[in-house]
This record gives structure tokens, C-alpha cells and sequence, in this order.
């Protein structure tokens, strides 16, 4: 049985005013699945990344073409909602960016918005949003403490939770550990593939998407040059430009 | 062994290591001064210890003449501080003079609280745009134009009031005279709105981008991004502003001395005239003869507005620094 993609993008280009960041992308994102994004910088991974939940609307000067459908629905349709969509579709920054308020706080942020307002039920959505981070056991008895007294993994792992709070259902991930040191790494990319959820990540580091990704896009110059399983990507990929990535000899 | 400027050299335990060529010695590093580098540290010191003295001498003195009148000496009997500030008699020119100070005390803070009141959401609001609304080449032309107003002399805006704003009140509300309390708090409101929205801008800008970026992507309208993560993050310096602007309006002489009546009364509505401390020390100080008790009031009236503002700078520096570091 082959699942519906949860996410396809369709002849979608990208422009920041008159400078062309995308050419048409085609691409089926599977269900349940971890997708990595690589390639140099400047390529459009991250822009790519940031049309999936319309991160990229506060841009001056950006167009589109093309299409991206999420749950039969385009996500740049006339009836779309951007606030709905970012609901559906969360979203971890490279940087940790907690907000400067309590942990609970935090994770709070998302389902108030949609405006859960009982006690008792807040307290279940944080349980259940810092377990499935994995950060429970770290910090159930200071969940009143400022999320600024945590580490920087910790903090990256309450961004999770804080997104999972609002059970998306896909969550995107832009460099989530870019900024992190190797232990805080290790965990995030732990929690990461024992996630049974649609993760889209972006990451500069090639190990790491080899590490815990299904499938691997490799994006150059704004172009989505090759889309495998990972395994196939990194071993016997068909694009020369992709092996000159992936052997280091650009980038 | 020659070094140029401020390169960091090795200045203690060189002897000791040279004996076996390495030592475990643990060294301090220390950026080598020339003499030319020293007479300058040496010139910023004094300007800095010039700068502070001159501001306690200032403080010495004025309590000091001030301190007169509270003493008890033959010929003048001691004036309580209750007395002070809490009559309402200054009538310092009489035979038998007296020194109750409660109607200026109360001018000072009438003016000061219901210009704040009429400069805060204009500047917020003002300040909300340049941040918030505005597009990039509107930001680049108000936020100057904004500072720029700040630099108005009061005297100018003291004559508006007198010319423009003290007729047309008097006219359409008639009333006896324009020169009052209102009159006197819209000027000082107008000096204080660049006050209040350009460090309130300061405040909303420094909010960072990420954790707005955070909020969006956890589906937030622009509305409650800026009610629920911007106004919080903002708070701080936002308090900060207003008080300064309270304390400008506090200490502000030349607009009060024109258009604020100059009547020592305790109002009793808006369109009373009243007479600030600001407005009576200007007023009074050239009539007064050096060392009298009248000379001795004023100089007890500057140590009060001295105190009262030193007390609302320290408070909007407490709050800043608190703001700093909840971020």
C-alpha cells in the first residue's frame, strides 16, 4: 500500500523581488518519513523549506509560481489561511528561540492561541508536548522557570515540544542543530528518528542527513538537482553534480 | 625587546623559565602601555573625576543653602519639613513671611502627571508605528524627523502656547484666561512625545526577530505576536520611556514659567492656572536677597526637584536594567 505524500510541490519557482531563488521544484515529500534537505549554502534549501508553512509571506518583494499541496489542500491557494496552515505544519528555527517566559509558558503558547484555557488540560498538553521532546525527566520539576536557565540542546528541545504541543502534522526543521554542540546534537537527531512524525529538515551537515533521513534532496542553485533514498543518494548517486557534493570536491 | 602598542607580552616569570628554557609558572598577560597611551588614560581620568566633582559640588551647595532654613538661628525660627511641604502658604515676600509649598509641589505634579497622561499613548502609538507599521523608508524618514523634534527649544514652544494655544482656549472655552494647567500640559506633552516614542521605538525594536518568527510559525495573527511576545519582551523599556518623559516634564522650567498662569493655587480642574516649583525658582530667585529665607526656600524647593527627579531616572535605570536582563 503506498501512502499519499504529505507534502508535493508542484513546478513551484521562487523569487526575492527580481532575484530567481527557485526553479521549479518538483518533489513528493512521504508520509511518516524524515526527508532531508541538502546542498551549498545559497542553494534554496531553506527557502524551500520556509514555502511549506509560509514563513516566507513577511519577505518584501517575494513571488511564487507553482503549487504545494498538504493534506489535498494548496497551501498558496486563494482559500488557504496561513495562521491554519502553521498549525498543520510546525516549525523549528536554527537558533533555540524560546520565548522569554516560563517553560510551561512555552509550551503553552500554541494552544492557547487556538484557545485551550483550562488548567488541567494545559497541564496534559505540556506533559504529553515535553515527553514526546524527550525532556520530561530534564525539567518536570522547573517548568516554571525561565526557559533561558536551560541548555542550548534543552532549549531546542522545548521548541520542539512548544511545536508539538499543537500536534502538527508535519513538523519542518531548519538547521535544528547548527547551533548546538555534539551531545546536544546527538539527542535532537535521537529524538529525531524515533519520531513517528513527517520531519522535512535542513541541514548543512551531510553526515547528518546520511545518519537519520529516509530520503535526501540535494538542491544547487536554486535547482532541485536529484531526490532518492538516502541510502541510493549517498552511494550511487545519478547526478555528477550531486557525487562532486557529496565527495566534498564543492561546497 | 621592542613592542608596538597594546601587543599582549609575557611581563612576569620570564626569569625563572629561562633557567631550564620552559616553566609551569602560569603567566599573566598584560598589554604594554607607551607613555604617549598612559598621559592619555592619565588626561580621561581627570575629565571624568572634573565631571563627577563638579556635579556632588553642585549637590553639596544646594543642600547646603537649603539646609538654612530648617535650622533655627536668632531672627529666623526653624520651618518644619512638614511645613514645608505640606501648607499651603508660600507668601515669601510678606513682613511675616511663610514658606508652605504644597500648591507648587502640587503644580509640579499636576503639570508633569496629565502631560504624561496626554504624551504616553501618542508617543506609544507613534512609536508602534515606526516599529511595527511602517515600511522600511518611512522608518528611515520619521525616526530622525521624530529626534529632530526633540530638539525644539522650549521657549519656542512656550510661545506657542502663549500666542496660539492660550487665546483659542480662552475663547472657546470661556474661561478667565488660556495661561493654565491644560494649556501648560499639552506644551509640555509635545515635548515629551519625541521623548517617549523614540525610546519607545528603541524598546520594540530591540525585541528580537526570532522569537516573532517563533510565534508566527505557531500560527499567531501579526495582533497577538505583538500583544503576547512583543509588548511582554518590550515592557521594560517601554516603563523606562514614559518615566523619562515624566521626569522631562517634571523638570521642565521655560514652558510652565509662560503658560501655566503662575497662580500658587492647588487646582481644582484643568483650567486652573498654576505655578510649578520649575516656573517659581525662575520667577523668584533674581527678587530674592542672598542668604534670606526666601533665598533659602528656593534653593530648599531645587532640592526637592532634584531629589523627585533623581528618583524617577533611578527608577526608569532600575527598570531598563531589569528589562536587559530579562532577555
Amino acid at each position: 500500500m503506498v501512502k499519499p505524500p504529505a507534502i508535493s510541490a508542484r513546478s513551484v519557482s521562487f523569487y526575492y523581488g527580481e532575484f530567481q531563488a527557485l526553479r521549479d521544484i518538483n518533489l513528493e515529500i512521504a508520509k511518516d518519513e524524515i526527508t532531508a534537505l541538502i546542498g551549498p549554502s545559497g542553494c534554496g534549501k531553506s527557502t524551500f523549506l520556509k514555502l511549506l508553512n509560509r514563513m516566507n509571506d513577511f519577505v518584501p518583494g517575494a513571488r511564487l509560481s507553482g503549487e504545494i499541496i498538504i493534506g489535498g489542500v494548496n497551501v498558496y491557494g486563494p482559500q488557504a489561511d496561513p495562521v491554519e496552515i502553521r498549525r498543520k505544519v510546525g516549525m523549528v528555527f536554527q537558533k533555540p528561540n524560546p520565548f522569554p517566559k516560563s517553560i510551561y509558558d512555552n509550551i503553552c503558547y500554541g494552544p492557547r492561541l487556538v484557545g485551550v484555557k483550562k488548567k488541567s488540560a494545559l497541564d496534559e498538553v505540556v506533559e504529553k508536548a515535553l515527553k514526546a521532546a524527550a525532556l520530561w525527566d530534564d525539567v518536570k520539576d522547573k517548568l516554571n522557570k525561565s526557559a533561558f536557565e536551560l541548555s542550548g540542546g534543552q532549549q531546542q528541545r522545548v521548541c520542539i515540544a512548544r511545536a508539538l504541543a499543537l500536534e502538527p502534522d508535519i513538523l519542518l526543521m531548519d538547521e535544528p542543530t547548527s547551533a548546538l554542540d555534539p551531545i546536544a546534537t546527538a539527542k535532537v537527531e535521537e529524538w529525531i528518528k524515533q519520531s513517528k512524525l513527517s520531519i522535512v529538515i535542513v541541514t548543512h551537515n551531510m553526515q547528518q542527513a546520511a545518519r537519520i533521513s529516509h530520503g535526501t534532496a540535494f538542491f544547487y542553485m536554486g535547482e532541485l538537482i536529484e531526490f532518492a533514498p538516502t541510502l541510493t543518494l549517498f552511494t550511487s548517486p545519478k547526478e555528477s553534480r550531486t557525487e562532486n557534493y557529496i565527495t566534498g570536491r564543492f561546497g | 625587546m621592542k613592542e608596538s602598542n597594546g601587543v599582549h607580552t609575557i611581563n612576569q616569570g620570564l626569569e625563572s623559565g629561562s633557567k631550564a628554557g620552559y616553566s609551569n609558572k602560569i603567566f599573566t598577560l598584560r598589554p604594554r602601555l607607551s607613555p604617549a597611551e598612559k598621559g592619555s588614560r592619565l588626561f580621561f581620568l581627570i575629565c571624568a573625576i572634573l565631571a563627577m566633582g563638579q556635579m556632588f559640588l553642585i549637590m553639596v551647595f544646594l543642600f547646603k543653602e537649603a539646609s538654612g532654613l530648617f535650622i533655627s538661628k536668632p531672627g529666623s525660627p526653624a520651618l518644619s519639613l512638614v511645613d514645608f511641604l505640606g501648607r499651603n502658604d508660600w507668601y515669601p515676600t510678606y513682613p511675616d513671611a511663610t514658606f508652605g509649598a504644597l500648591a507648587l509641589v502640587a503644580g509640579s505634579i499636576s503639570v508633569a502627571l496629565f502631560s504624561t497622561f496626554l504624551a504616553t499613548p501618542v508617543g506609544l502609538g507613534l512609536a508602534a508605528y515606526l516599529s511595527c507599521v511602517a515600511s522600511q523608508r518611512r522608518r528611515e524618514l520619521f525616526k530622525p524627523m521624530v529626534e529632530l523634534l526633540a530638539s525644539v527649544p522650549s521657549v519656542i514652544l512656550g510661545l506657542v502656547g502663549m500666542a496660539v494655544l492660550a487665546p483659542f482656549l480662552q475663547q472657546a472655552l470661556n474661561i478667565p484666561t488660556g495661561l493654565n494647567l491644560f494649556n501648560a500640559s499639552v506644551i509640555l506633552a509635545i515635548m515629551a512625545i519625541p521623548t517617549i516614542a523614540s525610546l519607545a521605538e528603541d524598546a520594540l525594536s530591540a525585541v528580537p526577530r526570532d522569537i516573532q518568527d517563533a510565534s508566527y510559525a505557531l500560527g499567531a495573527t501579526c495582533w497577538e505576536t505583538i500583544w503576547r511576545v512583543i509588548l511582554p519582551s518590550a515592557m521594560g523599556g517601554l516603563a523606562t520611556a514614559v518615566i523619562l518623559g515624566l521626569g522631562r516634564a517634571l523638570g521642565e522650567t521655560m514652558v510652565v514659567l509662560m503658560v501655566a498662569g503662575g497662580a500658587a493655587q492647588i487646582p481644582n480642574s484643568l483650567f486652573d492656572s498654576v505655578r510649578p516649583l520649575t516656573a517659581t525658582l525662575a520667577a523668584e530667585m533674581g527678587e530674592a536677597a542672598i542668604g534670606g529665607r526666601h533665598y533659602q526656600a528656593l534653593f530648599a524647593l531645587g532640592a526637592v526637584l532634584f531629589l523627585t527627579t533623581l528618583a524617577f531616572n533611578l527608577l526608569a535605570w532600575h527598570l531598563s536594567r531589569r528589562w536587559r536582563g530579562a532577555r
